[in-house]
């Protein structure tokens, strides 16, 4: 099989066990893992994209023990991790843009106009 | 969130909030299928499905890029924090419009393919060997992946369901997705020179939003590196005359945490600077009713005890404080969850 087929394939297999999963966290998963969850039912709809895509992330979650009481965090960890994203990025984006542009086309060929006629039987009505 | 759920938690500021961001986008889009024609050269008429995908296209990544000026203009100004409370719904807004960016691909460029229109999709624009001709579609493909999970995951629920430091870092890949996007645009319509917006457009919102968050991280850092960072017995936090009108002195502590103590009338309280949802900067937040609000998104801490009123749950840590003279001494061990501090009192020493 082609690379583009086995793609597709491999794409179409991760969304149909992600169905799966989804609908099965939906009905048998959801009210146990969120107390906030219970007795709300229009939300639901809106989980199963989310469900679709990182079914096992969720089926992780879903199968951990869950813990008593998670302490909120006290530290942004992540304050460092932007810092350092955006560093890059400011190196990263102008060498990609400066390439970009430097590779610009200014050479494809504008087609001439063509005149459309209209036919005899037309232009005499 | 730790009451029950809803689809949308509506409000009249987010009908506003959505109602404009619709209507400038429905502003943008007829804008550009009215004005794009006419700076074209003669000969070079674009389709209506050709003009659909750049209208979207362009639309999409503008409302990326405003999407990710938000936090640090909210980080450098608090008059932006309004633009930050319903950044969820700029995000899937935005999706939203690039979904229709490439819809529109789909629908006009393989939709009558002989191929299945998806395997299409995969076995053209191969010339990965040539940056003249580099295919792009791969890289736009690749960012719409990303927006669209963020935008599945965008329900408080996720917040719960995968705790705020894994959500965070899932949500942080919108970074990458801005660089995919640039690219995608870099080797796709940015090749055509005779687009001359185009390069405005990318150029100049890539050096503003490059600047705005070097800017804010920079912020972040000075204001870690201020005050006293002894992590052994109290310390000294600052002055009374340190802590601002209604707002919260933060205090960054030796183990990378910080504390946000905070002036209600003559009393002073301490609790920690991150908000239990998203770990919002809680020292940069309102005072009312005895309550501390979160810039971010609103949640509601007191001050006595760093639990939210009822019905909600959540809880942050409170800290001890001591006065000595004007100086404000901190414990910085961080009490147990809903453990009550009386606010000490600042009596004359605050006048």
């Amino acid at each position: 099989m082609a690379a583009p087929a086995i793609i597709v394939a491999l794409g179409q297999a991760w969304l149909l066990a992600g169905l799966a999963a989804g609908v099965a966290f939906l009905l048998f998963g959801l009210d146990r893992r969120d107390a906030a969850a219970r007795g709300a039912y229009g939300f639901r709809p809106l989980l199963l994209p989310g469900l679709v895509l990182l079914w096992p992330l969720v089926l992780w979650r879903w199968l951990e023990p869950p813990s008593p009481s998670r302490q909120p965090s006290l530290r942004r960890s992540h304050k460092r991790a932007h810092a350092l994203l955006w560093l890059g990025l400011a190196c990263i984006l102008p060498a990609i843009l400066a390439t970009a542009l430097a590779l610009r086309r200014h050479d494809i060929p504008v087609p001439a106009s063509v005149r459309i006629d209209t036919g005899p039987s037309e232009r005499d009505e | 969130m730790s009451v029950s759920y809803r689809p949308v938690g509506w409000t009249r500021s987010k009908i506003v909030y959505d109602a404009v961001l619709i209507a400038g986008i429905g502003l943008y889009l007829a804008a550009f299928m009215r004005s794009a024609p006419r700076g074209r050269p003669a000969g070079t008429l674009l389709d209506d499905q050709s003009l659909a995908i750049k209208a979207y296209g362009s639309c999409a990544f503008l409302l990326l890029t405003l999407v990710l000026m938000i936090g640090p203009l909210a980080r450098l100004d608090a008059r932006f924090l309004p633009l930050l409370y319903n950044r969820r719904h700029f995000g899937v807004i935005t999706c939203t419009v690039a979904a229709a960016h490439a819809m529109a691909v789909f629908d006009w460029y393989f939709a009558y393919s002989p191929l299945s229109p998806w395997v299409a999709l995969f076995a053209t624009d191969t010339t990965w060997g040539d940056l003249r001709g580099f295919p792009f579609i791969p890289f736009g493909l690749a960012a719409f992946l990303i927006l669209l999970v963020l935008a599945a995951t965008s329900h408080d629920f996720w917040l719960n369901f995968l705790t705020p430091p894994v959500w965070k870092s899932l949500h942080m890949s919108v970074y990458a997705a801005y660089g995919l996007a640039v690219l995608h645009v870099a080797f796709g319509a940015f090749q055509d020179a005779r687009n001359a917006g185009l390069p405005v457009l990318v150029f100049g919102g890539s050096t503003v939003l490059v600047t705005l968050h070097l800017a804010a991280a920079w912020r972040e850092h000075r204001l870690d590196r201020r005050g006293p960072v002894d992590a052994t017995g109290w310390i000294a936090a600052g002055r009374i005359g340190d802590v601002p009108a209604g707002r919260g002195l933060v205090v960054p502590l030796a183990d990378g945490s910080s504390v946000a103590i905070f002036r209600e009338g003559d009393a002073l309280s301490a609790i920690s600077n991150l908000c239990a949802h998203q770990n919002g900067p809680l020292g940069e937040g309102r005072l009312r009713d005895g309550c501390v609000i979160c810039p971010w998104h609103g949640y509601e801490y007191r001050l006595r005890d760093g639990c939210a009123p009822a019905p909600f749950t959540e809880r942050v840590a409170t800290y001890k404080l001591k006065l000595e003279a004007d100086m404000i001494l901190l414990d910085p061990k961080p009490n147990p969850l809903g453990t009550t501090v009386e606010p000490i009192a600042i009596g004359e020493r605050g006048r």
